[in-house]
């Protein structure tokens, strides 16, 4: 039973070696993560932009494709505390100038930032006046259907 | 055979054992609440250390990844069949309510695994922290799915698994959602609630009393595992 398995590896290996040398020479080949925030507590939203800054600086950007998917009180990370007041649903706005600053430097590196319409609609948020720097093309149908979809892609799910 | 004190709890966790004498560790994790406690951390532990290693599904041929043998299936069935024929007999003895050990259901409902040729979508849904407003939006937000899958006429299955703070949802008397998780699982077959026994057993040491889960909920022997389980089958994970 064991040699033939034996004899699979082998060739496997065989096989994988040429991807070898798509290796960064931080020894981290390209990774596809999904950052998933649904907690709207501002110190661990700002920890898990930190953990982002850190994963990019460990793997390199280039190497790197990151997505952040925002529902429910996840979009706090996003709102303006100026609208706060408008939003009932919502208990905390985050999107104050040092986090801002945070998501820029990031999607400067490339981090897309994903916002679900389910919560958008539900929670009567405005794309427009309410979120940080958030169009169209940043809204998915469903933050929880979007977070199956790219895993389904081989995207690694990690939850900060 | 061995007595409680010479079982090694190491390789019952590690999944070495022959059936029988996983029955008897089983047995003697009944008796003794301590040993019990003992076995869920290293449980705990080990799922930890395989989740940091595991590879991300998608990333290395899942197709190629996901065909098990024939003959690990059919053991793997055998034993499951086993443990919860065994289980079921156990759960009389004792007579302890919601007290499952059951592995398969007999409507083949939540337990039993994905195959890798369906073109289902999976989700397992792992609740571990007591916020039942997350929990009750994360319902609305499945309904939609489950809903709009049945409209279109494609598969899905979503699975929630409860353990450590998060047993909260599906405990009789603290659950928010007991009507609503009732009214779901009614209408859906595809949908499933699962609770971890290791929390149970040592919610019922600690606090001295019975816990009894919602009567949809199934009740497998490690919540941490089984979420483990699904994500190499293919299951996409989400943590509440």
């Amino acid at each position: 039973m064991k040699k033939p398995i034996h004899a699979l590896m082998l060739l496997l290996l065989a096989i994988s070696m040429p991807f070898g040398q798509a290796l960064a020479e931080n020894g981290y080949s390209k990774q596809k993560v999904v950052y998933h925030i649904n907690y709207d507590d501002p110190k661990l939203q700002a920890a898990a932009l930190r953990n982002i800054q850190n994963h990019i600086n460990a793997v390199g950007a280039g190497n790197l494709d990151v997505k952040v998917v925002m529902h429910g009180n996840g979009l706090a990370l996003l709102i303006l505390p100026d609208s706060l007041p408008n939003l009932p649903k919502f208990k905390h706005a985050n999107a104050d100038e040092q986090m801002t600053a945070r998501i820029d430097g990031l999607k400067q590196q490339n981090v897309k930032f994903q916002v679900c319409a389910n919560t958008v609609k539900g929670r009567n948020v405005s794309i427009d006046n309410d979120l940080y720097d958030v169009d169209e093309a940043d809204i998915v149908p469903s933050g929880v259907a979007e977070l199956a979809k790219l895993q389904h892609e081989g995207y690694t799910y990690i939850k900060p | 055979m061995s007595s409680t004190d010479d079982i090694d709890i190491n390789a019952y966790v590690d999944g070495e054992l022959t059936p029988e004498e996983r029955l008897e560790v089983l047995d003697a994790l009944r008796k003794d609440p301590e040993l019990a406690r003992e076995v869920c951390e290293l449980n705990n532990l080990k799922s930890q250390l395989e989740l940091a290693y595991a590879q991300p599904p998608g990333l290395s041929g899942r197709s190629a990844v996901r065909k098990r043998p024939a003959w690990l299936t059919l053991a793997a069935s055998v034993l499951a069949l086993a443990v919860g024929v065994t289980g079921g007999w156990f759960a009389g003895v004792n007579d302890r309510a919601g007290d499952r050990l059951v592995v398969l259901d007999p409507q083949g409902r939540g337990q039993a695994p994905a195959t890798a040729e369906s073109d289902e979508t999976r989700i397992v849904f792992h609740i571990t922290t007591p916020d039942q407003l997350a929990a009750g939006e994360l319902l609305d937000e499945v309904e939609t799915m489950l809903q709009a899958y049945q409209r279109d006429g494609r598969n899905l299955r979503v699975e929630f698994v409860s353990n450590g703070d998060g047993l909260d949802f599906l405990r009789q008397g603290l659950s928010q959602h007991q009507e609503r998780i009732h009214q779901l699982a009614e209408s859906y077959r595809n949908l499933t609630f699962v609770a971890c026994k290791n929390t149970i057993d040592r919610l019922q040491v600690e606090q001295g009393i019975e816990i009894n889960v919602l009567p949809d909920a199934e009740v497998i022997e490690s919540g941490v595992s089984h979420v483990v389980e699904r994500q190499k089958e293919g299951w996409a994970y989400i943590r509440v």
